[in-house]
């Protein structure tokens, strides 16, 4: 029936070929190539200890929790401490807070470290062959237990030596549990004795230890803290109670009960835990400041917490006298009369904070039950430093090196350029490097070391970047968030964990945050940009035009041979892991 | 069966009677219907196909021409702005020699925007490569977009069915919808001679040097004439199944006419009535369709139009700078005839402005009055007071 004539062939000619296109090498035409070139986060160059918050977030969301939390322990042994106590630089620099919130960093790495208790991980730190060489440490707070865990892990016997009944320094004596409950901070101090560290409590450092340790080891790691608080000298100050000793007795379960206000003077942080632990114990808080609240070096959440619990703040009056006083009826208690001269604030500013000056004759009283100091701190007195004539010395960002009878670190408060607990972490660090750069290369290869392991261009100092791994190939270039390849990202809340409410608050010495759940934490995780780093998300594979990116073991590189240079993996990469480079042939 | 169809869903039929396997199309008016018909035959089981929703004309051509690559019978259908935004895969799919069949329903450009019909789109695209021809009504609509795929097919050039808009595309007449046995009988599940296949991989249209471009293109050409012949042959084996044939032209009662009016579309309807009510009064008219115009049939227009003393050709469209594109052509056509007639270009009917039994008669009477154009093209019906206005 069909007519053969329609559907006879005609001649077709079309180009066609079933030779591979791989014998085009279109790399030839390449006169720009890419790579794969991480990056610094500027979250890692905010953070003192230079931790690898992308990658922890990376592996986070992916689940690989024990992963996320050994990548904190490369570069701090107190992920749990550090998630409650840090003051969190690293979210203030956060690429994402351009585009919606900042990522809850210290929320996440809270969750890891608590992950890692509740679950029972124990660390698999690679530790390096024993370098026969004995490292004393005085002080077993962030600073002494930090050189003593990154110390160990080089090689290195460490015994700490501390002169309280407890290791922990600041974190078991100073900070309060509604901040940091002790069986967390218990639990991270075990893990680092773990490791091999042995903490000698009970055992100060005094004139004749130091003899002996001058003996029998090689070194000498100082990080004892401002344990020593600076008086008030003025009329009376014997009737004020020294802030950092009420803490510590708080903390040694001491029974204390006090009655009606109580003033506490100063505006550091050490104030603001006086004062709102003693709102626990029932009084009414009056914290009596030189400036303004706007110029308390406490930090401010702090400050805003301790006014949410009742926490009164009297600014610009300074006590120049305290008298005892008897309840003169059946209404008031005995007390004190404190005298305070009142300041105002002088045109000049010193260092950014507003400069007072006394506010003519004019003063006020005020009648209190209690007075507490915390108006700042010192190093005891056997630790100043030696003379420099004497010695040879060396300053580091956080650190003072001093080669004097023995090779002598002092670390911590001591030297730290802020005086918080992840930079007395970050010296311990820096300590622990500076030593062993001193051993195996001499006094005068550790600046330069210690500069290649920078993280970003910041004084924070990576083990792992120091240790020759994967992070050495980083650059310095810290990523902006206009080289954030948006498009890829949805906006997404913060997640918060619950918190108590100020009346449950000072009811008790409950821990006030709560640990984020596994959902709101791998979504948070999800959130981060993880800027500079490769994510795997394959964009620069999926757009070649040439096919030309391979993944091998996870690992992605391209074939020079079929890259023609156009670029686009390099634009699409979400996170700026990847550079363009002229070529010069 | 005889159904009460608009001109789009005698397409949409056509398209489903012919097992089409890949649809890709973006709506646009007045085309969208044809398509709409489709999606819903294609969701509702009725057509076994797979359709592709794009974004764009261009994403529904570079589908088209996937699936027509990987062998599939490719089915799209635009309309003006939508048919440009198509223009380079045009080029594409004829060089790659792929046989889409695509209904185009002839729609003004903007500005001034205007749904309405206007023929410039589609000729605009003559250079494409493309097999185009021009129907008349539903019924041919039909029947052509059936016989497209098999030419499509048969010469490996893709095929444009041509429908004015509205006038053909929107309006309801009894049309005869064939059983699919019928149809299968006519049109057999492709046999593609392209068909890409991951089992064995190729390169195809990588780059050709001049060392081979012309004489790909002269292949192509070879084809284009050859798709006049084979045209020829389909249409009388679609007569044998169906009974009907439309041809790749029409002349009626050119042999001893004085002028022969030249139409394409839906104004040969029209201009039936004014031929029946001429050759009533006497008068010595002919009236020539042209279906046909790529591959262009020259020997049927020298054939048909040589021996009339004058041709009035009628455009609804506008090449400008030089007038009526067919004006053009058939004129090109028969300038190497002698002796040959006098061809009149008449532009009429653009935008979808009506042209009426009385257009077609002022056509006819201009063209009996003047012994030779005064003008290369003249435009009928203008508003004479809106153009004296620009006169100063």
């Amino acid at each position: 029936m069909q007519d053969p004539k329609i559907d006879k062939q005609l001649p077709l000619f079309v180009p066609h070929s079933s030779i591979s296109t791989a014998v085009n090498k279109t790399g030839s035409w390449r006169f720009f190539h890419p790579k794969y070139e991480e990056k610094t986060a500027p979250c890692i160059a905010a953070c003192p200890v230079g931790q690898d918050i992308p990658r922890i977030e990376m592996l986070a969301f992916r689940g690989q929790l024990k992963d996320a939390w050994q990548t904190i322990l490369d570069e701090n042994p107190f992920p749990a401490v550090c998630g409650r106590v840090c003051f969190h630089p690293c979210e203030t620099a956060c690429n994402r807070a351009n585009m919606d919130d900042a990522i809850a960093i210290h929320h996440l790495e809270r969750f890891l470290g608590d992950s890692a208790i509740t679950t029972g991980s124990t660390s698999e730190l690679e530790i390096k062959p024993s370098t026969g060489k004995k490292v004393a440490i005085a002080g077993a707070g962030p600073a002494g237990l930090a050189a003593a865990y990154f110390l160990t892990r080089l090689g290195y016997s460490c015994d700490v030596f501390e002169a309280a009944s407890e290791p922990g320094g600041v974190l078991r004596w100073g900070i309060p549990a509604y901040r940091l409950p002790r069986d967390i901070l218990g639990q991270e101090i075990r893990r680092i004795e773990n490791c091999g560290v042995t903490i000698k409590c009970e055992t100060p450092v005094t004139g004749r230890l130091l003899e002996t340790i001058h003996k029998q080891y090689d070194a000498l790691f100082v990080g004892c803290g401002y344990g020593r608080s600076i008086g008030l000298k003025i009329v009376g100050d014997e009737f004020a109670r020294d802030g950092l000793d009420f803490l510590n007795s708080l903390h040694r379960e001491e029974k204390m009960s006090f009655n009606g206000t109580a003033a506490i003077i100063g505006g550091g942080n050490t104030a603001i835990d006086v004062a709102r632990c003693l709102a626990r114990l029932g009084t009414a808080p009056l914290i009596v400041y030189r400036r303004r609240i706007q110029d308390m070096p406490a930090f401010e959440p702090e400050i805003a917490m301790a006014v949410e619990e009742g926490v009164r703040i009297m600014q610009l009056v300074v006590p120049i006298r305290i008298r005892e006083t008897a309840g003169n009826s059946s209404s008031s208690l005995p007390g004190y009369e404190l005298t305070l001269q009142k300041m105002k604030v002088s045109k000049k500013e010193i260092s950014g904070r507003a400069r007072v000056i006394p506010d003519g004759e004019d003063t006020a009283t005020l009648t209190v039950q209690n007075i507490f100091v915390a108006i700042g701190a010192a190093a005891a007195a056997l630790w100043q430093f030696p003379d420099s004539k004497e010695s040879k010395t060396l300053t580091l960002s956080h650190c003072a090196f001093f080669e004097h009878k023995m090779p002598l670190i002092f670390g911590g408060d001591l030297t730290s350029p802020i005086k918080s607990v992840t930079d007395a972490i970050a010296s311990g660090k820096q300590a622990a490097m500076a030593f062993d750069t001193y051993f195996k290369h001499g006094m005068d290869a550790i600046e330069e070391r210690l500069a290649n392991c920078r993280v970003g261009a910041g004084p924070a100092l990576s083990m792992d970047i120091y240790l020759e791994k994967d992070r050495k190939n980083r650059t310095a270039h810290i990523v902006s968030y206009d080289e954030i390849v948006t498009d890829y990202f949805q906006t997404a809340a913060r997640s918060v964990p619950s918190t108590l409410d100020a009346g449950q608050r000072i009811r008790s010495f409950t821990e006030i945050e709560s640990t984020l759940d596994n959902n709101a934490a791998r979504e948070e995780a999800g959130r981060c940009f993880n800027c500079g780093i490769c994510a795997s998300c394959d964009y620069c594979r999926l757009y070649c035009p040439e096919m030309a990116v391979k993944v091998e073991n996870a690992r992605r590189s391209i074939n020079m041979d079929f890259c023609k240079g156009c670029g686009v993996c390099v634009t699409e990469c979400p996170r700026n892991a990847m550079a363009l480079e002229e070529e010069i042939k | 069966m005889i159904k009460v169809l608009e001109g789009s869903h005698a397409v949409s039929e056509a398209a489903r009677l012919a097992k089409v396997q890949v649809i890709a199309a973006y709506p646009i008016t007045p085309q969208t219907h044809i398509v709409e018909a489709l999606s819903q035959y294609c969701s509702d089981g009725t057509l076994n196909a797979r359709f592709i929703n794009v974004e764009s004309e261009h994403s529904a051509m570079a589908a088209v021409i996937g699936a027509a690559s990987g062998g599939a019978r490719a089915f799209t259908a635009s309309s003006s702005h939508g048919l440009a935004y198509m223009h380079e895969l045009l080029h594409w799919a004829s060089a790659a020699r792929l046989p889409i069949v695509m209904a185009e329903v002839n729609r003004a450009l903007g500005p001034g925007w205007n749904i309405w019909t206007d023929q410039t789109d589609s000729l605009a695209q003559r250079d494409t490569g493309w097999i185009q021809l021009y129907c008349e009504d539903g019924q041919e609509a039909l029947d052509t977009t059936l016989q497209a795929f098999r030419l499509a097919e048969a010469v490996n050039l893709p095929v444009m069915v041509v429908l004015d808009a509205f006038y053909l595309s929107h309006t309801f007449e009894p049309i005869d919808v064939p059983d699919q046995e019928m149809v299968d009988r006519f049109l057999p599940p492709p046999s593609p001679r392209i068909r890409m296949d991951t089992a064995d991989p190729c390169a195809v249209n990588q780059l050709v040097t001049p060392a081979a471009y012309m004489e790909m293109r002269f292949n192509t050409q070879l084809a284009m004439e050859e798709a006049q012949r084979r045209l020829v042959l389909i249409e009388k084996e679609f007569e044998t199944i169906f009974n009907r044939t439309h041809g790749l032209v029409e002349a009626t009662h050119c042999e001893d006419a004085d002028i022969i009016m030249v139409t394409t579309g839906t104004v040969t309807g029209t201009c039936r009535q004014v031929l029946a009510d001429l050759r009533s009064q006497g008068e010595k008219v002919g009236l020539f369709k042209l279906k046909l115009f790529r591959p262009f049939p020259t020997d049927l227009i020298c054939r048909h139009l040589k021996s009339a003393p004058k041709i009035a050709v009628i455009d609804r469209n506008i090449s400008f700078g030089a007038g009526g594109i067919f004006a053009q052509e058939i004129r090109a056509a028969l300038c190497n005839q002698d002796p040959h007639p006098q061809v009149f270009g008449y532009v009429a009917g653009l935008g979808g402005r009506d042209i009426t039994p009385d257009t077609l008669m002022e056509i006819y009477n201009n063209t009996n009055n003047q012994p030779a154009p005064a003008e290369e093209t003249i435009w009928i019906g203008l508003n004479q007071e809106t153009v004296e206005s620009w006169r100063n």
